[in-house]
């Protein structure tokens, strides 16, 4: 391992090095949690987050998003701090952190911390660090801001749980979405070792939800309001059964909660072979299981050169947009996996939004009547979101609505059209017909996020093809077959 | 013929409610009626065959409308009313005076008839403004000056000071801060642990306002270096940088200061 410290760095050299090392750490939300001021600390939490800029890829900054330090002794074979790499490495102190905070806090930068480091020793030596780090800031520093901060896998339950007494949210990083990709990118971590903390950290919240005392709530109590019998088992096999689920450690004087803002995850899509149905399926099961916030997905960008990965000239943007708005569908519109994917049609399609997608399939579920389908009917229509969905049904409680109402509450008619009936009508006579209407709606040119056209992505995506995207696919795709 | 009533008022929320409290009493039929507000230099378009009656704002007169929204329609019909009066459409007053016309008729379910073209254009200037709020919530940028008072300038579409104030005064309770909006001459004042006060800012020193505090340079180098590490070049893409952060709101951020990477 090659390790070139250097004494006497300034912080502004500390947080270049170690705020371009964080970069590629997804997750920056600072949702989750509202929390109002308390006299005498400095700030907030905002359940929907607020973004404080953006950077020059676009990306949203909320959170001072940095490395603890970019030493490790893991090996991570897509990661820049890798132990292997030969890179100028840089350690923070405490106090650097809790004044970089405080101070880009006041002049409202930014929404909090979002700390994250590489394994300098070994992991508990790292835990420890980042929860020195953030009982400084919460006790000495008076911080009520919000704070993510990771479990680093392999260290002890009872640091990862007084970190989780600070923290708002915290995230065990999946990394890689199955077993043998990990094995092979990154050898030093299990998906055992990863899932552990995950369980403990979805196991404390349930605790200090259900109860202000310590000690484990029966099995009975957990597995009634939202285990099924077959977790239960697994946690048994993850944490041992006579100790508390939790480390058993005092927590501090000003309760916050347990992890209030749930936790997170990410993993790295485009380093290895997974498909999109394999990716969702995790993530399902992730939600599901683990009851995490969010999952969120890394377009692979390649950083090292490593023959274990692929050569990729721009990372897989538009099949990563793909993925959320698929994720999206699983949060928040009532869908499932198999319902977007199967093993026969594994991956999403270039050119149509999955739900799009999803709807050009079950032509039989449409159209469906804007005056009488209930909240979730509404969700499946392409071109209604949350939001408008949420009008209609405000709304047709005053009055029958007809389309030049639905275009006022925000629905995307042009998308819409092909599915939905006012009072009986179609808005136009339109064939019912799966060909037609594809047609027409790859027509509606769909608004990407900037700069993900489909020029650069679609080479990209063709790189594991095993379906789908290449152009004869695109062909059978219209011809109703794909 | 008849001739129109145009009652023309102040720009503010008890102008407003005044030329409703004396619009509604002229008796003179609401389609008659026309509210319009002052323009900044009191200059007026005259149009033919109206009757031009310039409202003194009454803050009696206002607050009788003020609770008659609050009791015969509702409080959330009031905070709609209220943020629209904030909006920069010029033709709030008349859209306000529509909307309560239809909320006394039909009392809280106005709230919910947005298939109505008032109704509708009154939650589109809600809209409107409660976006701008959300962005001046992460885009206000605050300068340390000395005593380690906080000073942010900005430049809102809306008139959204008073919206910002209460996330403001709740997240920072231990500070002392002013946020001035700079095209309406107006400012927030807070004091640490008092509660916050709007005010015309006509008497602000701002040249003093302008002078950093000594470790002020620092933190201001500090956030600028991390604002350029953080992205990533792989993913460069302005457009969406301009989509989500645009160009109006960054003339206060210190960040975009000497940005030539505007597109």
């Amino acid at each position: 391992m090659s390790v070139i410290i250097q004494e006497n760095m300034s912080v502004q050299k500390k947080l270049e090095i170690l705020s371009d090392a964080a970069k590629y750490d997804v997750a920056c939300t600072s949702s989750g949690v509202d929390r109002k001021g308390i006299a005498g600390s400095l700030g907030t939490s905002v359940a929907s987050g607020i973004c404080h800029t953006f950077s020059a890829d676009g990306r949203c900054i909320s959170l001072l998003k940095i490395l603890f330090t970019n030493e490790c002794i893991f090996d991570c074979k897509y990661c820049f701090n890798r132990a292997s790499n030969d890179i100028v490495r840089a350690s923070f102190t405490p106090e650097e952190v809790c004044d970089l905070t405080i101070e880009f806090y006041r002049r409202n930068y930014i929404e909090g911390l979002f700390l994250s480091s590489g394994v300098l020793i070994n992991p508990n030596h790292t835990m420890e660090l980042i929860c020195k780090t953030l009982k400084m800031l919460r006790e000495d520093y008076h911080f009520n801001g919000y704070i993510h901060c990771k479990a680093v896998p392999g260290a002890d339950s009872s640091i990862i749980e007084m970190a989780g007494w600070y923290a708002d949210r915290m995230s065990v990083n999946l990394e890689l979405p199955t077993t043998e990709s990990l094995k092979q990118l990154a050898p030093h971590k299990s998906r055992k070792n990863i899932l552990k903390p995950m369980k403990q950290i979805q196991l404390g919240r349930i605790e200090s939800m259900e109860s202000p005392i310590f000690g484990r709530i029966s099995d009975k109590k957990l597995k009634s309001k939202y285990l099924m019998q077959d977790e239960l088992e697994d946690n048994k096999a993850m944490v041992p059964e006579k100790s508390s689920v939790l480390g058993l450690v005092k927590r501090p004087a000003i309760n916050r909660g347990f992890v209030p803002a749930g936790q997170s995850t990410q993993m790295i899509i485009g380093a290895t072979p997974e498909n999109d149905y394999q990716i969702m399926s995790v993530a399902e099961a992730l939600y599901q299981k683990f009851d995490l916030k969010r999952v969120f997905y890394s377009a692979y960008i390649s950083v090292n050169q490593d023959s274990n990965l692929p050569s990729l000239t721009s990372p897989p943007l538009l099949r990563e947009h793909r993925l959320y708005q698929a994720d999206w569908l699983l949060r928040f519109y009532g869908f499932e996996a198999s319902e977007l994917l199967s093993e026969q049609r594994p991956n999403f399609n270039v050119l149509i939004d999955p739900k799009c997608n999803w709807a050009i399939g079950h032509l039989e579920q449409f159209p469906i009547e804007i005056n009488k389908a209930d909240y979730y009917t509404l969700l499946r229509i392409p071109g209604v979101g949350v939001k408008s969905a949420q009008r209609i049904v405000k709304a047709r409680r005053v009055s029958a609505l007809n389309f030049e109402d639905l275009k006022k509450i925000g629905v995307v008619l042009k998308r819409a059209l092909y599915f939905i009936t006012c009072n009986g009508k179609m808005m136009y006579q339109t064939k019912i017909d799966e060909n037609y209407i594809t047609n027409q709606l790859i027509s509606v040119k769909e608004r990407l996020p900037y700069g993900i056209d489909g020029g650069i992505s679609f080479q990209q995506l063709s790189l594991f093809d095993d379906v789908n995207f290449s152009a004869p696919n695109l062909q059978e795709f219209k011809s109703g077959i794909g | 013929m008849t001739v129109k009533k145009i009652f023309v008022c102040e720009d503010s929320i008890d102008g407003i409610f005044t030329a409703i409290y004396d619009a509604w009493n002229s008796r003179h039929g609401h389609t008659n009626i026309r509210i319009e507000l002052q323009s900044e230099d009191g200059s007026v378009n005259y149009e033919l065959f109206s009757e031009y009656i310039a409202v003194k704002t009454d803050s009696e007169k206002a607050s009788k409308v003020d609770r008659s929204i609050k009791s015969k329609i509702s409080q959330e019909a009031y905070e709609y009313v209220f943020t629209a009066s904030c909006s920069d459409e010029k033709e709030k007053g008349d859209l306000i005076y529509r909307f309560l016309i239809l909320g006394f008729s039909m009392g809280s379910s106005v709230v919910n008839y947005l298939g109505n073209d008032i109704v509708s254009k009154i939650f589109d200037m809600n809209r409107n403004l409660n976006n701008e709020v959300h962005h001046y919530l992460g885009f206000v940028r605050f300068h340390e000056i000395e005593n380690g008072i906080l000073y942010s300038k900005i430049c809102p579409k809306n008139d959204v000071l008073r919206h910002l104030a209460p996330h403001f005064s709740d997240r920072m309770n231990t500070e002392n801060f002013i946020i001035y909006d700079e095209k309406r001459k107006t400012a927030i004042l807070h004091r640490t642990g008092l509660s916050w006060v709007y005010t015309y800012a006509d008497n602000l020193n701002l040249n003093r306002l302008e002078q950093f505090s000594v470790q002020e340079d620092e933190f201001q180098e500090l956030w600028k270096v991390f604002f350029e590490s953080i992205a990533i070049k792989e993913r460069q893409n302005y457009k969406l940088q301009r989509n989500n952060l645009p160009i109006r709101f960054r003339n206060n951020m210190l960040e975009f200061n000497n940005d030539k990477k505007f597109r």
